[in-house]
């Protein structure tokens, strides 16, 4: 009988796993708190607290705090270092908010050469920004890409996409 | 390499943007009552106008539905609006 389990992408143990470069690293971030809230975001913040700023397209959270990273016009993904206390499911005031831990795996590169490798990855342009941390990334749709340091990037990948996006950056040419 | 400006995100590549459509296609109702020949105008029939368009388009990456002014010939890109409604 053919084993199906082979076609499947192998990957690492990820608490442990770490990419080592030149002028590059990689590891997964684990244990962050993520929800996903859609639709009217005022109303939304104004329920789940002032407290973090707002990043799109590389630019840079303090994360050590609760930050919100913008997705889309009316959705964002409230990323925090500590468990969130919140009322899950649909608000009436138009919007909802979705317990999203481990739908995205969240990766850092750290490193000199991470904007040559991020640059490979996508077509956007870094420097002009956008109001959205989304993006296309290594072929995969929707990647959220921002900082949270001068030359330290978060990606929060879709959890089922990491092995194929690790491999992308564990084979990639020097 | 052409860039499009989502409404939201400002300019991105064309790779992370699907076309939807001419605008003004609109879908016949009620669908009882439409003909074949109806149906078949609708769903197969484009104007694919030689210059100046007005075209739907969804940016993939956050999911806005928008109008996009462009020339099919130039490339140059004329007006991007949302078509998102306001909340009630
Ligand atoms: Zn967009």
């Amino acid at each position: 009988m053919r084993d199906f389990a082979q076609k499947w992408t192998a990957f690492p143990e990820w608490s442990e796993a770490e990419l080592l470069r030149d002028g590059w690293r990689a590891r997964v971030v684990p244990g962050l708190s993520q929800t996903l809230v859609s639709g009217a975001l005022d109303k939304a913040w104004a329920q789940l607290g002032p407290e973090g700023a707002e990043v799109g397209l590389w630019q840079i959270a303090s994360p050590e705090t609760p930050y919100r990273v913008r997705i889309a016009r009316d959705r964002a993904l409230l990323v925090s270092p500590e468990a969130m206390a919140f009322d899950p499911g649909w608000h009436a005031d138009g919007w909802a908010a979705t317990v999203a831990d481990n739908s995205y795996a969240v990766l850092e590169l750290e490193g000199s050469e991470t904007r040559n490798v991020v640059s490979e990855a996508t077509t956007a342009d870094l420097d002009a920004g956008s109001p959205s941390a989304a993006t296309l990334f290594a072929g995969l749709q929707s990647v959220l890409l921002y900082r949270t340091a001068e030359a330290r990037v978060r990606l929060h990948v879709e959890s089922g996409y990491l092995p194929y996006l690790w491999r992308w950056l564990e084979t990639r040419p020097e | 390499m052409q860039r499009f400006p989502c409404p939201f995100c400002g300019l991105r590549d064309e790779t992370e943007f699907h076309y939807g459509g001419e605008a003004g296609n609109d879908r016949p109702e009620p669908a009882a009552e439409v003909s074949d020949q109806g149906w078949a105008e609708y769903l197969h029939i484009e104007t694919n106008p030689k210059g100046r368009s007005r075209e739907i388009w969804v940016h993939m990456t956050c999911g806005e539905f928008f109008l996009l002014e462009r020339d099919t010939v130039t490339h140059e890109v004329f007006a991007s609006e949302s078509l998102r409604r306001a909340a009630p």
